[in-house]
């Protein structure tokens, strides 16, 4: 089969994300209640947040205000993995009712078109306030604003999604191996509530595992290094960029392979 | 007799939680993660504070809360606005409906065995364990007696509102949006994800007002307390026991309102 170019792939998902939101705005209550709920929880995670540091004034060494940077920087980080991976919840079903053979038929790249089919539009609320507090913590921090600094912005926030979204492929591809992955994908799901906190607070062997055991320390804290301490940025940080790609063509191949496996149920 | 077709139920739910024990095992590591995170999180917060007491609580004190409170967490989340939300959309709630049984409690006893199996296999354990770690924090005395009581309130409790916003999808047909903000709210009011000591006063005056501190804080600061003093012990499980019957109340009142507007497409 000849490969399809970049372009093709584009104008498909164009076509498809037409399509998807079409029908979510068919559901338009359910729409409006699942923003006010994303919302919801962003806006309790805040309150936590400044809850906790009403009491202690920094934590190990980190300022309120640097940890709203990490904090605004995990919340954008995680959104491609909401809005465009969204349809990896729902992998477990098509799996086990053997609708996903369905998938397996089309003349295009599988996991693209299955990762394709759901775009999920509350994440863009998550995104909008990640950005408000990390512009927030951008200003009270006095960190200088040029155009350098945006791209490497733009390229770490790019990487830490990358961690997050390969994780959140394997723990779904688990599917198709074991038969309820639900909490393997909520244990992935849980990561991104860890990736908040500095893992300079953790021990030695903690900070390892959280490095290079389950990469949650890649979600936010390595990355966010580059920008929010220049001048002290660790060798990890500036790795991160290929760890990230290294991680989503792993997590890809193990889709795939988990997808090529499947039989079907027969019917 | 009347209460044997309940335990029916639970016996059936024994048994079908007892099938995914792979499931067991990754929630034990997820919890396992979760514990690892909150004891170095608090511990580098005591640690930068520079005093051992904080709002009344020494870090002791909060970890054996904050463990306490998951695994509160994992015995009390019956996911009941997840089950009601899918029966109405699979319209199997037509069928439920029908059983010799009020929906309301045939829903509470199918779910009862899961408490039994959370309970040896989760809350036991943890709280063994905690008990051990600390030495002997957790005063053990007439105060577990008290601890059980409350716990019982809180159970009931927290399924009443369950039941309310379950109810709600009846109206909304959104499940997501609707749970993660009941979620979002039941957590951070009732003291779950931080302590009700370390929120400014004006909240905590207004939280005790709401019936969201019956379920974790209630239950949490009577085990805490190696001495309890008769009169206030009684307030703290009078508070719960109103709320109790309140909540469960007005979740038979909205829910008997709510009836007809069940609308289900085929079957």
């Amino acid at each position: 089969m000849k490969r399809k170019g970049f372009g093709f792939y584009l104008r498909i998902y164009c076509k498809i994300l037409a399509q998807d939101l079409k029908s979510k705005m068919s559901y338009r209550a359910d729409f409006i209640i699942s923003t006010i709920g994303m919302i919801f929880t962003n806006i309790s995670g805040f309150v936590s947040f400044w809850i906790l540091f009403r009491n202690f004034p920094s934590i190990n060494g980190w300022s309120y205000y640097e940890m709203l940077f990490l904090y605004g920087f995990s919340l954008i980080s995680l959104t491609p993995v909401q809005c465009l991976f969204d349809n990896n919840w729902s992998l477990r079903q098509y799996v086990y009712s053997g609708d996903f053979i369905k998938y397996c038929f089309r003349p295009i790249n599988l996991f693209f078109y299955y990762q394709s089919e759901v775009f999920d539009i509350k994440g863009l609320g998550q995104l909008a306030f990640g950005i408000g507090t990390l512009i927030f913590a951008w200003v009270k921090i006095g960190l200088a604003f040029t155009p350098l600094m945006l791209l490497k912005m733009i390229v770490f926030l790019l990487t830490a999604s990358l961690i997050m979204i390969a994780l959140q492929n394997a723990a779904a591809a688990s599917c198709f191996w074991i038969q309820n992955s639900f909490y393997v994908l909520d244990l992935a799901y849980r990561f991104r509530d860890y990736a908040k906190y500095p893992i300079t607070i953790f021990t030695p062997v903690f900070r390892f595992i959280f490095t290079f055991v389950m990469p949650i320390a890649f979600i936010a804290y390595y990355p966010s290094l580059v920008v929010l301490r220049p001048d002290a940025v660790p060798m990890l940080s500036w790795l991160s960029p290929l760890i990230g790609i290294a991680f989503f063509y792993v997590s890809y191949k193990i889709w795939m392979y988990g997808a090529m496996k499947y039989s079907g149920t027969g019917s | 007799m009347k209460l044997k077709k309940y335990l029916t139920l639970t016996r059936a739910g024994i048994i079908e939680a007892l099938q995914f024990r792979l499931s067991f095992v990754v929630m034990v590591i997820g919890n396992l993660l979760y514990l690892i995170v909150v004891y170095f999180l608090w511990k580098a917060i005591y640690a930068s504070a520079g005093t051992d007491i904080v709002n009344g609580m020494t870090f002791t004190d909060t970890l054996i809360y904050l463990v306490l409170a998951t695994a509160l967490f994992n015995f009390m989340e019956m996911y009941t606005v997840w089950e009601i939300g899918r029966n109405i959309q699979s319209g199997k709630i037509v069928l439920d409906l029908l059983k010799p049984m009020e929906y309301r409690k045939y829903l509470f006893w199918s779910y009862s065995g899961s408490f039994v199996t959370q309970f040896f296999l989760t809350f036991l354990p943890t709280f063994i364990a905690v008990a051990a770690v600390t030495h002997g924090a957790i005063p053990l005395g007439i105060n577990l007696l008290y601890f059980v009581i409350s716990v019982v309130f809180a159970v009931s409790i927290n399924y009443s509102i369950d039941f309310i916003v379950g109810t709600i999808c009846l109206y909304t047909e959104s499940i997501w949006g609707i749970n993660i903000m009941k979620q979002v709210i039941v957590l951070l009011l009732s003291g779950a994800t931080i302590p009700l000591a370390f929120f400014p006063e004006t909240m905590k005056t207004v939280l005790h007002w709401l019936p969201f501190q019956s379920i974790y804080h209630a239950p949490l600061s009577i085990l805490l307390n190696a001495n309890p003093q008769p009169e206030k012990m009684l307030v703290t499980l009078g508070t719960q026991a109103m709320w109790c019957i309140g909540m469960m109340i007005l979740s038979k009142l909205f829910w008997k309102a709510s009836l007809r507007q069940i609308t289900v497409n085929g079957g």
